[in-house]
């Protein structure tokens, strides 16, 4: 891989230490301004730190096992943590929820994942987890937060429009053709903040990926082009979870029979 | 005599354990207009629903054209069984676009053409100069209009109507009662109208049923009801 002529500046403890000043000078804004957010900001620093260095380890044992089925494991618990995050944040939860969810981001994050390692990057061994993990954990993150759009919105779309999903369901519509137009607005809502990220990526912000290359002293132009994939990865899944997801989700409102479930709302 | 359209046979409905309608016997007649007379929680919407299978019953059968209901399949019966609802439902956009709703989501193959248009409009007494007017600016009668006119481009036999006049002032739902008859007497649709004001009873119905926690007090011809019924006795 083209690399530039530079060392990368290891980051000791002591550094870390000194970075978290700057956490002390937010706090001191917070209780300055009367913010009362010291408390988050101490808690946040403190996760940040905990989980990251936690993460850390484990990533650099998984990879030194370098085992093919621990790293679909690894990624295995990314998507179940995922499918249960996403069913926490909604205000109707169901014991099915968590399990639709977790179809959708493994297929939608699944097929980009394959795609992008085993068509397009072609690495070698299969699951090389320099790649797979990382790549897999940046898809599942972008696709959660996609699902819990879409679950929210479609939950809230249908509560919203039942007089007009009853109409349509009174002129001889399927359910599906009655709460057409609740599915779309849900994949919409689901969309937009990855295809607002695609629109302003490089001009308002750098992503971590990039930034994190271009530290590791990576040509600019190799950076660019993962960046590049990784975006084209984050929109496939995001618009194919986000369609399972809806498609899966809004039956629960309905009978077999094409009969909105009242109890359901 | 007039052919049977509805039959229901033994037709019971509970909810959340509760029953709202009791073992229900009750014919309606093909091409006539009839009227579920009843106060509030009296049953008559549920009743109404169960027609053409926005609910289903607990137990027993309700049959069309001597069929039973939950063999046709469900979006067909329903095109067969149009329904109007209390309160007007419509959507973004024009009267046109309104009127394009079954072809915009696929429940029939082709557009209706202009002539269909300007049928449905005539039928419910809609103006052809209001079909590119928004539909969220009509008044809730015209509104309540629309909603007939889109429920007609499935051609039904039979319209169910759930309080239609229940938003509009006295003269506006004389006005839409008017028209309904109409439709009644130019296309031969059996009309099922669920309300709870005597008046528009008297004024509508041929056919009276008479409905109360959820058993039926009373069904026949209007001039029998209204001469065997004491207006003032009548708890509505």
């Amino acid at each position: 891989m083209e690399a530039l002529n530079y060392t990368l500046v290891n980051i000791s403890y002591i550094d870390l230490l000194i970075g978290l000043g700057l956490i002390f000078v937010a706090i001191g804004m917070s209780r300055w301004q009367k913010l009362m957010l010291e408390r988050e900001f101490a808690i946040g620093a403190l996760r940040t730190l905990i989980q990251l260095v936690a993460i850390g380890y484990i990533l650099k044992y998984i990879f030194a096992l370098d085992r093919w089925y621990i790293i679909l494991i690894t990624i295995s618990v990314m998507i179940v943590i995922a499918a249960i995050t996403v069913a926490r944040r909604q205000e109707k939860q169901t014991k099915e929820l968590p399990y639709l969810v977790g179809f959708a981001l493994t297929t939608g994050s699944g097929i980009s994942v394959f795609l992008v390692t085993q068509v397009i990057l072609q690495v070698k061994p299969w699951y090389e987890p320099h790649y797979l993990i990382p790549l897999a954990g940046m898809v599942i993150g972008n696709s959660m937060n996609g699902a819990t759009l879409a679950v929210e919105r479609i939950d809230s779309e249908i509560r919203n429009k039942k007089s007009e999903i009853e109409a349509c369901l009174a002129l001889g519509a399927t359910s599906k053709q009655a709460a057409s137009s609740c599915i779309r607005a849900a994949m919409k809502a689901s969309m937009i903040p990855t295809i607002n990220s695609m629109m302003v990526v490089g001009i308002v912000s750098l992503p971590g990926i990039m930034t994190g290359q271009i530290l590791s002293g990576i040509s600019p132009l190799i950076a660019v082009k993962y960046q590049i994939i990784i975006m084209y990865m984050i929109a496939f899944s995001v618009a194919s979870s986000s369609l399972i997801l809806t498609h899966l989700r809004f039956r629960r409102y309905f009978t077999q029979d094409h009969q909105l479930i009242e109890e359901a709302l | 005599m007039s052919k049977i359209k509805f039959e229901l046979q033994n037709v019971s409905k509970s909810k959340n354990g509760n029953p709202i309608l009791k073992n229900i016997n009750l014919k309606f007649l093909s091409g006539e207009k009839h009227i579920l007379l009843g106060p509030s929680g009296a049953g008559k919407t549920t009743l109404l629903r169960l027609l053409n299978r926005m609910d289903d019953p607990t137990s027993g059968y309700i049959l069309i054209d001597e069929k039973n209901i939950r063999d046709i399949p469900v979006t067909e019966l329903r095109r067969k069984v149009g329904m109007v609802f209390q309160i007007p439902v419509t959507f973004e956009g024009t009267v046109r676009d309104n009127l394009m709703v079954p072809y915009e989501l696929g429940i029939v193959e082709n557009p209706p053409d202009e002539n269909e248009i300007k049928h449905v409009l005539k039928l419910s007494e809609l103006k052809v100069d209001f079909l590119d007017r928004k539909a969220s600016e009509l008044s809730v009668g015209e509104k309540q209009r629309l909603n007939i006119a889109r429920t007609l481009i499935n051609k039904p036999e039979v319209l169910l109507l759930d309080e239609p006049t229940s938003a509009l002032d006295h003269a506006s739902a004389i006005s839409l009662l008017r028209s309904i008859s109409k439709l009644n007497s130019l296309t031969g649709i059996t009309v099922i109208m669920v309300t709870h004001q005597l008046a528009h009873a008297r004024f509508f119905g041929r056919q009276i049923i008479q409905i109360d926690n959820g058993s039926i007090l009373h069904e026949g011809l209007s001039e029998d009801f209204f001469r065997t019924h004491n207006t003032l006795e009548i708890s509505i």
